[in-house]
């Protein structure tokens, strides 16, 4: 037992080495990759247009006007100042377009997650008790099939007939713009807004969550306790709930933990389709714009946010069941 | 046993249902432009003509076949899952193979290198390079193998691990097999369906990226892409180019992303050990 909790715990300073590592690398990465670019904002900017001619002084002003001549070490030191440059399109800084859009992201998201992974937990469970019964084969079928469904695919499904051909939800954005709303209606308008975007996501994680809290419950139900709940003549609901699903529960809570985590970077395409003004929308644009400094911002501070929930779902993850301390792997 | 999981096999409905699906992509990603008599990249049509004899799918706004362009995007899209998942899963089983059975330094060195480029978001460091130097498709996904084989060699290893002990393996050692002869001619045949489950695993994923990030518009727009299609086809949505345009790649899409789920769930659980113990349990 000592050892095997000593193995553990070397185990896992070494994977919070291994996460912190990786944090370092994408911070390099973010650094040196800008540097390599062989064109530039500028050219991007001006070479396709036609109305605007450069002189080459104007063209080299402009280049110092937007080069980022930093050293390293510069470099983080404003990037944890929260100082992440100015966006070249709109010449406002970085991290204002950034907290501007998160909230929208994280409404999306954390919602999504929530409501799929409550979903997917409920019909697990009842699927797993009703093996082999028209029930759970359907529902299996249902969620293996859901599962080929990509994110695209559902949010432009869900568009085209939900948005633009019913109308019976705006088709981009996250409220009305100018509208005057009391506090009440503007939840409303939210709300109205979220849905299709949220339904995208919902579908898109629903058939995880149920096949893998399916999967543990069928390991679970087939311990010697549960006959035993059985036996004492228990409710149902009360063995699948109280004992059984508990048992189960774990998987779901590392794929929940690990889903938020990826989050951010989840929802970009689904952002898109429905015009959500999050940070998919954002990188999005500066893409189309070649934005740099918004781009390499988004992708940096949102993998570091990926690598700081994995680190902590590491550390609470061990007082969450001690029996399983070392199946954690990734 | 062999004869059982192969019977099995055939009758799984996901993976028959898989398997004919991925026929008929093959198919069409090698006979389709001989049938379709358009070039997918020619811009000579009236642009945003609906559907007829002729084009049966229409032509998009810059004067191209669409179905044309469907047939060269679907190829595009498996070949680029294809390719990454080949590259992944050879590095993968050989660091997986090496790791396991040398052990030691080597297995510290190599499993480490896994935890970290494990945590690496890789769609993020996918979007950086591409936004950054539009580098050619197939090497984006020989860039997308290096980042995602440590999942296979995880697997590997785990497995390689498990193989050395066993009676043959050891009787080849005291024969005075060597470690080459051992790799290669007992544990690599051995793991082999380990493989199939990381091949197409990986070639899913791969599809995805691409369509995700040819829909961001990451991808060189000259060529043909699903991801892409549906993007463009999106901004016209007001002409009603829903069922010719925006409907067939987006339905092409689902329908590769699903072969490629219905093979991997029914061989995980086909070959899965950890799931196969609890094949036919009774519930409660």
């Amino acid at each position: 037992m000592m050892l095997s909790s000593r193995r553990f715990t070397k185990k896992r300073i070494s994977l919070l080495f291994a996460y912190s590592l990786s944090a370092l690398l994408m911070i390099w990465l973010s650094y040196l990759l800008p540097s390599l670019l062989p064109g530039d904002f500028v050219t991007a900017m001006y070479s396709t247009s036609e109305d605007v001619t450069l002189t080459a002084a104007q063209e080299s002003e402009l280049r110092a006007y937007y080069s980022q001549d930093t050293g390293f070490a510069k470099y983080l030191i404003k990037l944890i100042r929260l100082d992440w440059g100015n966006s070249y399109a709109f010449l406002t800084p970085v991290s204002e377009l950034f907290f501007d859009a998160l909230p929208w992201t994280l409404l999306l998201l954390v919602s999504a997650n929530i409501l799929a992974a409550l979903t997917g937990f409920i019909a697990g469970v009842e699927a797993a008790f009703r093996r082999n019964s028209r029930f759970e084969r359907s529902l299996v079928s249902c969620g293996t099939i859901m599962e080929g469904l990509p994110e695209i695919c559902t949010g432009v499904i869900l568009l085209a007939v939900f948005s633009l051909y019913l109308g019976w939800f705006p088709a981009a954005g996250a409220e009305t713009a100018y509208a005057e709303l009391s506090f009440q209606e503007w939840l409303l308008d939210v709300g109205h807004h979220l849905t299709l975007p949220l339904a995208s996501l919902v579908i898109a994680y629903f058939p995880g969550n149920f096949l893998l809290t399916r999967t543990s419950m069928i390991m679970v139900i087939s311990q010697p306790y549960i006959k035993t709940a059985q036996a004492k003549g228990l409710s149902g609901l009360r063995i699948r709930y109280a004992h059984a699903a508990r048992n189960a529960l774990l998987p779901l809570v590392t794929r929940f933990g690990l889903r938020l985590a990826f989050t951010v970077t989840g929802a970009f395409v689904v952002e898109r389709i429905h015009a959500y003004p999050g940070l998919g929308t954002l990188l999005f644009n500066a893409i189309r714009l070649r934005d740099l400094p918004v781009i390499q911002a988004i992708v940096l501070i949102s993998s570091i946010m990926v690598l700081a929930m994995i680190m902590l779902l590491e550390l609470v993850y061990a007082s969450l069941d001690p029996r399983v301390q070392d199946a954690y792997q990734r | 046993m062999h004869i059982n999981a192969k019977k099995k096999m055939l009758r799984d409905p996901w993976l028959l249902t898989g398997g004919i699906l991925f026929f008929f992509f093959a198919t069409a990603s090698i006979f389709g432009s001989a049938i379709c008599p358009h070039d997918p990249s020619a811009m000579e049509f009236t642009p945003l003509s609906s559907p007829c004899a002729v084009h049966p799918l229409g032509v998009n706004d810059c004067g191209q076949d669409i179905l044309a362009g469907l047939i060269c995007a679907v190829r595009n899209t498996v070949l680029f899952g294809l390719t990454c998942a080949a590259v992944s899963l050879c590095i993968g089983v050989l660091i997986g193979l090496t790791a396991g059975w040398f052990g030691g330094i080597i297995d510290m060195l190599f499993m480490r290198l896994a935890d970290v480029l494990l945590a690496v978001p890789a769609i993020m460091v996918l979007i950086l390079i591409s936004a950054l130097f539009q580098p050619p498709p197939l090497t984006l996904a020989v860039i997308l193998a290096l980042l995602i084989w440590p999942t296979i060699s995880k697997a590997i290893r785990a497995q390689t691990l498990i193989v050395r002990e066993s009676p043959h393996v050891r009787a080849a050692v005291q024969m005075g097999a060597g470690n080459s002869y051992i790799i290669f001619r007992h544990l690599l045949p051995e793991l082999f369906p380990l493989y199939l489950i990381g091949f197409s695993g990986k070639c899913r994923m791969a599809m995805f990226m691409e369509a995700s990030l040819a829909f961001m518009g990451l991808i060189d727009p000259g060529r043909k892409s699903l991801g892409m299609m549906i993007h463009y086809a999106l901004k016209y949505y007001y002409l009603d180019v829903w069922w010719n345009w925006l409907l067939p790649p987006v339905l092409c899409l689902s329908l590769l992303i699903m072969t490629v789920t219905f093979i991997v769930i029914s061989l995980e659980k086909m070959l899965d050990p950890r799931l196969r113990e609890n094949f036919g349990e009774s519930a409660v």
